[in-house]
């Protein structure tokens, strides 16, 4: 059928619709790495060019990691991302298998309305939860973060897996019902194994969410040792009305890298993961 | 611990939680003047440990010098004092999870309204305010505005972060004028013949908290009579039409662009040289006197800074970044709270503060009109006169959720930007500013 693709063609439903959407995802990165690299002469200069650096300076990164607890802020982020997604995981996976294979009464109401958990912003949240943290001891230390996180993970990783194993054929289970399985080894045998893909990328999209968490990481967390990437590159980089654009832009490029990394490793995972979680 | 929230407090939390403060004089009764204060002895609970929370500087000598206080606070009394520092707008949504949650730190340093949102749960303060206020030739009436509800103190009156016109003195003078002018009529003259001159104006009109607040509610009070519709919601009303006529003259000679400005954008513009006069704190000349950047630095000897002109009111109405310390009824050591906000307002401790932050922070007390970070360079001179010179935000209203959900609605400056931009008459503009704040009074 290649007779049919002209060049020009080619460009017109190919390249160039690619090269704007690289142009749209990649260009917040350039500018953050510009940004950056930048002296404080040269971003602040109408006569720069903004789009390129003359001459290219560490002294942003140099402040981040050196006067700030940046590094501090950068190990919090990690522990409680991966230890709220995790924990979201295993709930979840339970949750979510639940729902769809045991089929109990009530099955399909509790899965919207775990969706519907999902859909109530985390600003109307805070303050409830604040009472609960508080009450628990728990203010101002990571476990509160650890501990908050799940409440709008859990409702979307469930959501997402109940859709991947639904995608599952029965019919596996119900061999494995034949030849005398467990519910949990058919759980971690069969289920499992199959719905890698949608566990990845349910985990993917929960360590972002934590990872990008704001608003809890501001409330539940006062002493700059404990608190995150997000919140603390904003206590320390804005001074007034003085934001310190090079190294604030410094943190947010350092601070997306780890989140590029995961994605680039795991992004076929992802894409099929996705797929099967909204197939019928 | 309240476990019911109904909605009308949720209505009050959200406008804790939202940054920014608030409008319109639209209405309530003027504050009731106080009370004599009691005594006030420094008398802190033995072994007492404090939390406090207060905004993250503004320049490094700040904190330097306001942690050199707090270890001068421990030594002298024994008492245990942790500092948290927080981004300026972030302090707020801390300061209402803490009044709502009944737990969190003992002293936090808040802006504006804060106290008002939660008085019940705070301490009462007057004899700490009272005394200081005797000590030092008495509080600026202003500050008695925010730091008092109905008769009682409920905070303590830190400073604000003052703002007064910054320009170049040179484009000024080229323009025809040898000295800033100080009344509306000439201020409006001066920014034609600049934009003539190829070097306008630009105030901020986007969201800005800070200088989007200050400059468009020195604006509309400029026009207004204190008490002069008491008791009613009068947003719309002839003299704020007046008023945004005049931005919309005023718009006209700015820069384009500046309907989008937010805090940083009239620092930068200002800095490159896009614009030759804006409203700032003493961040651009402080920014422009440590700047390593020849150009940059060459700016110092020719910004000069002017207070706000005066209106029709004849007496000032400027609105500045307002600060207040407020301690909490839950706390575990209300005496050694009350004793931590009084000793950082002493001379020995307040003064060398001011001058540590290069004169960032305005007094609320009038006897610090006399330390000298105020005539070491006469280019500080006019940030001494800012609390002076400060009209409260909710004008002639009662200070509260509603006068805080407004500001942080940012109800006044898109009413004067939608009148300025002319994407709404100056009329329709007023009306729908007293449609957006009626929503919030009504609670």
């Amino acid at each position: 059928m290649d007779y049919l693709e002209s060049p020009m063609r080619r460009w017109v439903t190919l390249y160039i619709p690619l090269l704007c959407f690289l142009v749209i995802l990649l260009f917040p990165f350039y500018w953050m790495a510009m940004t950056s690299f930048k002296p404080n002469e040269e971003l602040v200069s109408r006569a720069a060019n903004p789009f390129w650096i003359v001459q290219p300076t560490l002294a942003h990164f140099e402040r981040l990691l050196f006067t700030t607890a940046y590094p501090q802020w950068m190990w919090n982020t990690i522990l409680v991302s991966v230890v709220a997604t995790f924990t979201s995981l295993a709930a979840s996976v339970f949750a979510a298998y639940a729902i769809e294979r045991l089929r109990f009464r009530g099955s399909k109401q509790t899965g919207l309305a775990i969706f519907l958990a999902y859909l109530v912003p985390p600003s109307i949240l805070f303050i409830p939860l604040a009472a609960i943290v508080f009450k628990l001891g728990l203010f101002d230390t990571r476990w509160a973060l650890i501990l908050t996180y799940p409440t709008f993970l859990i409702p979307f990783c469930t959501w997402l897996l109940m859709g991947y194993f639904r995608s599952i054929p029965y019919e596996l289970e119900e061999c494995a019902l034949i030849d005398g399985a467990t519910r949990w080894q058919i759980l971690v045998k069969i289920i499992l194994p199959l719905a890698v893909p949608g566990l990845i990328s349910a985990g993917i999209f929960a360590f972002t969410l934590s990872w990008n968490e704001f608003i809890y990481a501001l409330t539940f967390v006062s002493s700059s040792e404990n608190k995150t990437v997000p919140v603390g590159v904003i206590t320390e980089l804005v001074e007034g009305d003085v934001y310190h654009w090079g190294a604030l832009m410094a943190g947010a490029l350092l601070g997306s890298l780890p989140v590029a990394v995961l994605y680039s490793f795991f992004v076929e995972y992802y894409v099929s993961g996705m797929t099967g979680a909204v197939k019928e | 611990m309240r476990n019911n929230v109904n909605r009308r407090d949720f209505l009050k939390i959200s406008a804790g939680v939202a940054a920014g403060t608030a409008t319109a004089g639209m209405g309530g009764e003027a504050l009731a003047q106080g009370k004599p204060a009691a005594g006030f002895a420094y008398k802190p609970e033995k072994g007492a440990k404090l939390r406090v929370l207060r905004w993250k500087r503004f320049v490094q000598g700040d904190e330097d010098a306001f942690m050199k206080n707090v270890k001068a606070f421990s030594d002298k009394f024994g008492v245990e004092v942790r500092v948290d520092n927080e981004g300026w707008e972030d302090v707020r949504p801390k300061a209402a999870v803490a009044a709502n949650v009944g737990s969190g730190p003992d002293v936090i340093y808040g802006w504006f309204d804060d106290p008002h949102q939660y008085p019940d749960k705070l301490l009462d303060v007057s004899d700490v305010a009272g005394y200081l206020g005797a000590k030092y030739g008495g509080w600026y009436p202003v500050a008695e505005t925010y730091g008092k509800r109905d008769g009682k103190w409920i905070g303590v009156p830190l400073g604000a972060a003052g703002a007064t016109f910054v320009h170049r003195i040179s484009h000024v003078q080229a323009a025809g004028f040898k000295e800033f002018p100080k009344d509306l009529g000439g201020f409006l003259e001066l920014c034609k013949a600049m934009k003539a001159k190829n070097t306008p104006a630009g105030f901020a009109l986007g969201n800005a908290v800070g200088d989007g607040n200050s400059w468009v509610h020195w604006l509309v009070w400029s026009r207004r009579q204190d008490g002069q519709r008491e008791g009613t919601r009068v947003i719309n009303s002839p003299e704020t039409v007046k008023a945004l006529e005049y931005a919309k003259a005023l718009y006209a000679t700015f820069v384009p662009g500046t309907l989008s400005w937010l805090d940083a954008n009239n620092n930068k513009a200002f800095l490159d040289g896009q614009v030759s006069i804006t409203n700032n704190g003493i961040s651009v000349y402080y920014a422009a006197k440590t700047s390593t950047d020849a150009k940059v630095k060459a700016l110092v000897a020719d910004i000069g800074h002017a207070n706000y002109p005066i209106g029709p009111t004849g007496k000032p109405t400027e609105l500045h970044l307002f600060s207040q310390a407020f301690a909490f009824r839950y706390s575990k050591a209300p005496n050694a709270a009350k004793a931590f906000m009084a000793f950082m307002m002493e001379k020995e401790q307040y003064e060398p503060w001011q001058q540590a932050a290069i004169g960032y922070i305005t007094q609320p007390l009038k006897a610090y009109e006399s330390n000298p970070i105020w005539t070491v360079d006469p280019k500080h001179t006019p940030y001494r006169d800012c609390v002076k010179n400060m009209t409260a935000h909710s004008h002639a209203g009662k200070l509260g959720y509603a006068s805080a959900a407004a500001m942080a609605d940012f109800i006044m400056v898109n009413m004067v930007a939608e009148a300025a931009s002319g994407s709404k008459s100056p009329k329709e503009a007023a009306e729908r500013a007293q449609a957006r704040a009626q929503r919030y009074y009504k609670v």
